[in-house]
């Protein structure tokens, strides 16, 4: 297939291969070019080999042909005389740009399936020449695909400061976390903190099961390091345990927090089936958890571990997950009206978060998509206590559209997290309290986060799109020049999630995308908007390992896609995406952070750091 | 994978919606299939009796052992044949 002209432009620095025969003497126009969108395919079929040696489409506009080329032929100086030589100079300018390349993530085309998708073409002339050339997209889908993901350059920032009056910092509102350490868990007569040691009162699992009707039965355990190796249902949430100061209100004023100690939530229904059951991934905790990513346990936690069985038939409704949340937040609002009461002077670490606007800078928002497809995908927004359940309104029931929250109000707890599948990728509530994007943003001196706003992502399409609209009216009416779009996990939240950057991309805002992709994850549609993106990734086969919160946001992506952002408001040069998922590029861009910011960011550690359970191991064995 | 190369074009119908799930029976009587809402792309909203097609390839066995973590995790469940 030939291209227009149009398209020779926007490939000019793609190689040049002919597409059909052609005799000595033709001078190369668009319509005698190869279609580079479709040299991945024709070389993984060993239809085409491309070396260093094939010229570029830039350099043979408009040169002649001095051989006879047959169809598929990649052009060769050799072949042809009068190259354009300009194009030449302009490339050797980009290669020798040393602050190289930010992110990228290809959204790999779902339709693309090279089984029995091959264009058979029939050419006559007397000559029977037959050609099969895998097609690119399944013919007739409707659902049109544009692997459009690029790959930004970071450059130095200070484009984005330059033409920008200086002024002065707004302090909008701190909010004062007040950290007290706990070192020990035991159960006793009644609830109280002595010192560093939380006394849980026996038996209040049984009140809790009382508080709500749905709820059957409940076992309550303390799990200190020593008994990581034991073993648990599905792991549901990871919660903190934080209060409010009497009269503070969510997002601002005093919250008391325990370091040491966190919340986790499990459950079956009286069957015995998990809730939120689809397939297994139960099995020893240290196992099943990536330690010390935002939303997981820090290693070194003591975990208060519910166990909540509800009425049969009612783990897949609405109703069964969030009694079962609201029950595991009956015992943690007990341990929360003691942390109330403690002594001011057990307080270890004062921690000060203030939320500045910026004005001159560029106005940049923050938007998290959240599951609200129904049952354990829903979140509770807005808890009266940090990311309890009482106060908190459901956003399935909130219709799932755009709410504003300030970025103090995310992370003091704003988010009560009910997510249940897919433990590799999901948000539990501990990471929207200490969610790295929303705390990096606001802390950039040389942006100004207006805003975090959270949408739900529903089940229907159309549900979807109207939500879509009203997230990019509402970006619209910020007047602001960039934005970050984040999703959790993968399935049909990657439809609205594209619709999302679609939706501020068409209103000349840039915008970044942020998501699981890597190999499993794989975007299933995209469109032209979709040009910068930055994938959570962080296992090594790039699928859901089944490894609690292994492939959430981390700081290291914060950074990359705050960079990654910078970059495009500056209007820096955009490079085009690598066809298939190369986690090497998540590296060169952390190393042109890392150069532009003149620091060393830490990565993470992936599950090759835990001790490999069975399953994995068979999983990798097989690869 | 040795055999994972050649998808099929399945087709069935929805036969059960949960707030968290939908199930459905593939046509000709080939199983059944439970996901997670979030697993299912719709343009419309989802009745009992619609039908569904996806492409899919066959489970291939990964290799004669037994995982006993599994195993073990299926005995205390007592999921099998669930």
């Amino acid at each position: 297939m030939s291209i227009t002209v149009e398209t020779a432009k926007e490939h000019a620095m793609d190689h040049a291969v002919s597409c059909c025969r052609f005799e000595a003497g033709t001078i190369i126009e668009p319509s005698n070019l190869e279609d580079p969108e479709i040299f991945f395919d024709l070389e993984e079929s060993g239809l085409l080999k491309l070396d260093e040696k094939t010229l570029k489409i830039g350099e043979v506009l408009g040169a002649k042909l001095t051989k006879t080329v047959e169809a598929l032929t990649p052009l060769t100086a050799d072949m042809l005389e009068g190259l354009n030589v300009q194009t030449k100079e302009v490339k050797e300018e980009i290669v020798g740009t040393p602050t190289a390349a930010t992110e990228a993530v290809a959204p790999t085309p779902m339709t693309t399936s090279l089984n029995g998708g091959m264009l058979k073409i029939h050419i006559g002339e007397g000559k029977d020449i037959n050609l099969e050339i895998p097609m690119l997209s399944t013919q007739g889908s409707a659902t049109a695909i544009e692997p459009t993901a690029r790959i930004v350059e970071v450059q130095g920032t200070a484009a984005t400061t330059e033409n920008v009056a200086v002024l002065p910092e707004k302090k909008l509102r701190t909010l004062t976390k007040k950290h007290f350490k706990i070192e020990k868990v035991v159960f006793g007569d009644e609830t109280k903190i002595e010192g560093t040691t939380l006394t849980l009162r026996k038996g209040v699992e049984l009140e809790a099961v009382e508080s709500q009707e749905l709820v059957t039965a409940m076992t309550l355990e303390i799990i200190t390091p020593a008994e990581y190796d034991t073993y648990s249902e599905t792991i549901m949430d990871v919660q903190p345990i934080a209060t409010k100061e009497v009269d503070n209100f969510l997002g601002t004023g005093d919250t008391r927090v325990i370091d040491g100690v966190i919340v986790m939530v499990t459950g079956v229904d009286e069957n015995g089936v998990q809730i939120g059951e689809f397939g297994s991934s139960e099995g020893i905790l240290s196992e099943n958890i990536m330690w010390n990513r935002p939303g997981s346990p820090d290693k070194g936690d003591i975990f208060i571990k519910t166990t909540v069985t509800i009425k049969a038939g009612t783990n897949m409704e609405r109703p069964g997950p969030l009694a079962a949340h609201t029950a595991s937040d009956f015992i943690t609002q007990e341990i929360r009206n003691v942390l109330k009461k403690m002594d001011e002077t057990l307080v270890v670490e004062t921690e000060e978060l203030v939320q500045f606007r910026r004005p001159g800078k560029r106005k940049v928002v923050v938007i998290k998509e959240i599951m609200g497809q129904g049952a354990m995908h829903d979140n509770i927004i807005l808890p009266t206590e940090p990311a309890g359940v009482m106060g908190g309104k459901p956003n399935v029931d909130l219709g799932n559209l755009p709410i504003v929250m300030s970025p103090l109000e995310v992370l003091d707890g704003g988010v009560h997290a009910l997510t249940c599948i897919g433990p590799a990728s999901k948000e539990c509530s501990r990471h929207y309290y200490r969610e790295p994007l929303v705390i990096e943003a606001m802390n950039d001196p040389e942006i100004d986060l207006c805003a975090v706003i959270f949408v739900g992502s529903p089940q229907v399409n159309s549900q979807k799109f109207y939500v879509s609209e009203r997230l990019g009216m509402t970006v619209e009416a910020l007047d602001v020049e960039g934005a970050i779009v984040t999703t959790e996990g993968f399935g049909n939240n990657h439809i609205d999630f594209a619709s999302h950057i679609e939706q501020i991309g068409m209103r000349g805002i840039k915008v970044v995308g942020m998501s699981f992709s890597a190999v499993q994850g794989a975007l299933v549609v995209g469109n032209k908007y979709m040009e910068y993106m930055v994938d959570n990734n962080k296992s090594e086969e790039g699928i859901e390992n089944e490894v609690l919160a292994c492939n959430t946001l981390c700081k290291e992506d914060a950074l990359r896609a705050l960079g990654m952002l910078k970059s495009a408001m500056a209007d820096s040069d955009v490079k085009g995406p690598e066809r298939k998922w190369n986690p090497n590029v998540k590296e060169l861009n952390l190393e042109a952070v890392e150069a532009n910011l003149g620091t060393n960011i830490d990565r993470v550690l992936n599950e090759t750091s835990i001790p490999m359970s069975e399953k994995r191991t068979e999983k990798l064995k097989t690869k | 994978m040795k055999y994972g190369d050649k998808l099929v074009k399945m087709q069935g119908i929805i036969v059960h919606i949960s707030d968290g799930s939908v199930a459905m029976d593939l046509k000709g009587r080939l199983g059944h299939l439970t996901v997670p809402m979030r697993m299912l792309i719709t343009d419309y909203d989802l009745k009992v009796g619609q039908e569904v097609a996806f492409n899919i390839s066959f489970p291939e066995v990964m290799s004669g052992e037994v995982n006993e973590k599994y195993v073990s995790n299926i005995k205390k469940n007592n999921r099998g044949g669930k």
